[in-house]
């Protein structure tokens, strides 16, 4: 188990150095110097400025210096706003994204799971035939749709009702999460039903689950130690993608919810071509998605011990 | 030859399934007896419904598209197509064990070999965990599998496909069943590895004194282990008696068939093989008359319009074959080998 952990964990560093590089090269492809932005600059800010990232000196070099400060996990000074440094903006923001992110996930998660085992053991059956049109207009809605249509209705209810159980927009408290959490998942949780769906149809007609129906094992007992576990392993799988599908996704539902994470952060900073904030999060946001892969990975090791012991 | 009690009783035994293509009329009324300590071999080509005779009596077809339809399967004095619970506890695992075909895929892979043969007397012994567990460490070692203790905490990717359906046997046999249900057990596996499973079956047998219900298209098995044999064609019993009966006093055209495609050691290396021709009708619309009609050699105009019964040839010895008939003047030409002759107990 181990070495199958260092041997993720090597091949994450590798990723993050990829994603790094093709950052870099992504921005000097651009067009102009990050420094002619739109918006007026200090001779004192330029100056310190190409002193510390060295833009006078050829590419590989800069690249050099690139690498160097990001290892150190310096990304350094934000070009619009004066001297504050990428870290504190990441600091400040990836926390509220962090856990808006985390908390769809395990909601898809969790939500794809049981619904898939629902509706298959509903098969053809009204549970199914409802949950799956569901699940068909969950996975063809972009989430700021959702978004969008969540907050309408919480706007609707809370006029209604006269009290309000959960705010429409802002961050801060269990009940400001609920809301924007759901709907960032939901896209995610659909697509994981679906899967989760044919996974335990599948599982269900194994050889191996009549081995245990001949063994005359009660039915909770079989489908907790023979079919879920089993049935499970494809969702775990592709819980890394679906991790980095929410990720972005925050972006859009951080916006409509006026919610303080990274993702606001961003979209200013492309709007502003403020690139060492550009550069910054994306390769830690990067570096933080290739994580939650390895974290995955480690989990589907857990589960199956073919993984785990042949790696 | 065989007094002993009868341990299961299955009568009539009809199973449908609904499929794209219509009604498959897999089992037409199978009806057997399973003596205590004997072997009971069930013969026939692939798809006569061997498999879906006895998974109905464990509840093991998938109901729908499966069906029973009608017959009885009586273990002590209660019917199991509609109960499988005797005082509360399920019988399947405890009274009666089952072991499959393809040991690679009957066996939960995430789960490790120690725990599925155990959870069988966690539930039906009430054996704690650690009970459990080293019972099943003493099972695995019964099966002749070395380094038992180790073996019992790995997982089924780790074993070689003899190992995993030794293993299969340990967990079928683990509550001491009376009967054991073998689904063709060997035809996964090697040449070699079949005898010692085999063998490991017999040795079993002899020690714990269960009945075993082997299924198999291979009559070289059967030679080898059955006291009475059940050759099945087209979902029915064409044939059933001790396995002298069947195998040197055959009666049926179908079992003279596939005695002739066997290959046999008496036989020689001169002894041409000759494969039946033909496949077996439509399980569909079945035949009104004789199911082996279009390819028997001996068929009769009467044949094809009236359904043969099962006539008795003998003690405890039945062939479904109008040739068989009382009033019937052919003889059934059987096998030109000396001792094999055409033996046909007439009556
Ligand atoms: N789940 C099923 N759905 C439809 N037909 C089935 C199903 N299971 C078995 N059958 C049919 O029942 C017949 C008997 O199958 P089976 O008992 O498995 O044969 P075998 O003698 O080789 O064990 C076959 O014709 C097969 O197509
Ligand atoms: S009943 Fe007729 S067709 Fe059927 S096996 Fe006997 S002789 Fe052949
Ligand atoms: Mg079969």
């Amino acid at each position: 188990m181990l070495r199958y952990i260092l041997k993720r964990l090597l091949h994450g560093l590798i990723t993050v150095w990829f994603i790094a590089t093709a950052t870099f090269i992504a921005m000097h492809a651009v067009p102009g110097d990050p420094l002619s932005g739109e918006k007026a600059m200090t001779p004192e800010i330029r100056r310190n400025l190409e002193a510390k990232y060295g833009l006078d000196k050829p590419v590989v070099e800069q690249y050099r210096i690139f690498l160097v400060n990001m290892a150190k996990g310096d990304f350094g000074i934000s070009y619009t706003q004066q001297n504050r440094e990428v870290n504190d903006i990441i600091r400040e923001g990836f926390p509220v994204s962090a856990t808006l992110g985390i908390l769809a996930v395990v909601f898809a998660a969790l939500g794809g799971i049981l619904l898939g085992a629902l509706t298959a053991t509903y098969r053809n059956r009204l549970p199914d035939v409802v949950i799956m049109f569901l699940v068909i207009l969950g996975i063809s809605v972009p989430s700021f749709v959702f978004a969008a249509l969540g907050q309408l209705a919480l706007v609707k209810i809370n006029a209604w009702t006269g009290f309000t159980l959960f705010p429409v927009a802002g961050w801060g408290t269990v009940m400001h999460m609920v809301v924007p959490s759901l709907v960032l998942g939901l896209g995610t949780m659909a697509y994981l039903t679906r899967l989760m769906r044919s996974s335990m149809l599948e599982v269900t007609n194994t050889d191996y689950v009549r081995t245990a129906r001949s063994k005359g094992l009660p039915p909770a007992r079989i489908f907790l130690k023979h079919q879920l576990r089993n049935a499970i392993l494809p969702v775990v799988t592709v819980l890394g993608p679906a991790i980095a599908a929410i990720t972005t996704g925050g972006f859009v539902v951080e916006l409509v919810f006026a919610i303080p994470g990274l993702g606001r952060y961003f979209v200013q900073a492309v709007q502003q071509l403020d690139y060492t904030v550009i550069m910054g999060t994306t390769v830690f946001y990067g570096a933080f998605l290739v994580l939650m892969v390895i974290v995955v990975d480690i989990v589907y090791g857990l589960i199956d011990p073919r993984v785990r012991l042949k790696a | 030859m065989s007094e002993r009690e009868v341990v299961l009783e299955v009568a009539d035994l009809k199973v449908e399934f609904d499929t794209y293509g219509g009604i498959v009329h897999a089992v037409r009324g199978v009806s057997f007896q399973v003596r205590q300590g004997e072997t009971l071999a069930i013969v026939g080509e692939s798809g006569c419904g061997k498999s879906v005779t006895l998974q109905s009596i464990m509840g093991l077809i998938p109901m729908p598209p499966g069906r029973i339809t009608s017959g009885s399967a009586v273990y002590r004095g209660q019917d199991l197509i509609h109960n499988k619970y005797i005082d509360g506890r399920d019988i399947r695992g405890s009274a009666i064990g089952m072991v499959f075909q393809d040991p690679m895929t009957s066996l939960n892979p995430t789960m490790t070999i120690g725990d599925q043969i155990a959870e069988t007397l966690q539930v039906h012994r009430g054996f704690s965990k650690s009970q459990a567990l080293a019972r099943a460490v003493e099972l695995i070692a019964m099966v002749r599998i070395p380094d038992a203790a180790k073996r019992a905490s790995q997982y089924p990717f780790e074993f070689s496909g003899g190992m995993l359906q030794r293993s299969m046997i340990a967990m079928s046999l683990a509550c001491e069943p009376s009967i054991l249900i073998a689904d063709e057990p060997t035809t996964a596996l090697d040449v070699t590895i079949q005898a010692q499973i085999l063998d490991l079956l017999m040795d079993l047998q002899k020690e714990k004194g269960m009945a075993i219900v082997l299924i198999t298209h291979d009559l070289g098995v059967v030679a080898r282990m059955a006291d009475d044999v059940m050759v099945m064609y087209a979902g029915e019993v064409v044939e059933s008696g001790s396995i002298d009966d069947v195998f040197y006093r055959g009666a049926h055209p179908y079992t003279m068939g596939l005695r002739a495609a066997m290959p046999s050691r008496e036989l020689g290396a001169r002894q041409r093989l000759t494969p039946i021709d033909g496949s077996p009708p439509d399980l569909f619309s079945p035949p009104s008359g004789c199911g082996y009609f279009a390819r028997c050699p001996q068929a009769m105009r009467m044949c094809q319009a009236q359904h043969p019964y099962l006539m008795s040839v003998g003690k405890a010895h039945h062939s479904r074959c109008w040739l068989q008939h009382p009033d019937s003047t052919r003889q059934v030409p059987g096998l030109s080998i000396p001792h094999l002759g055409a033996a046909a107990v007439q009556s």
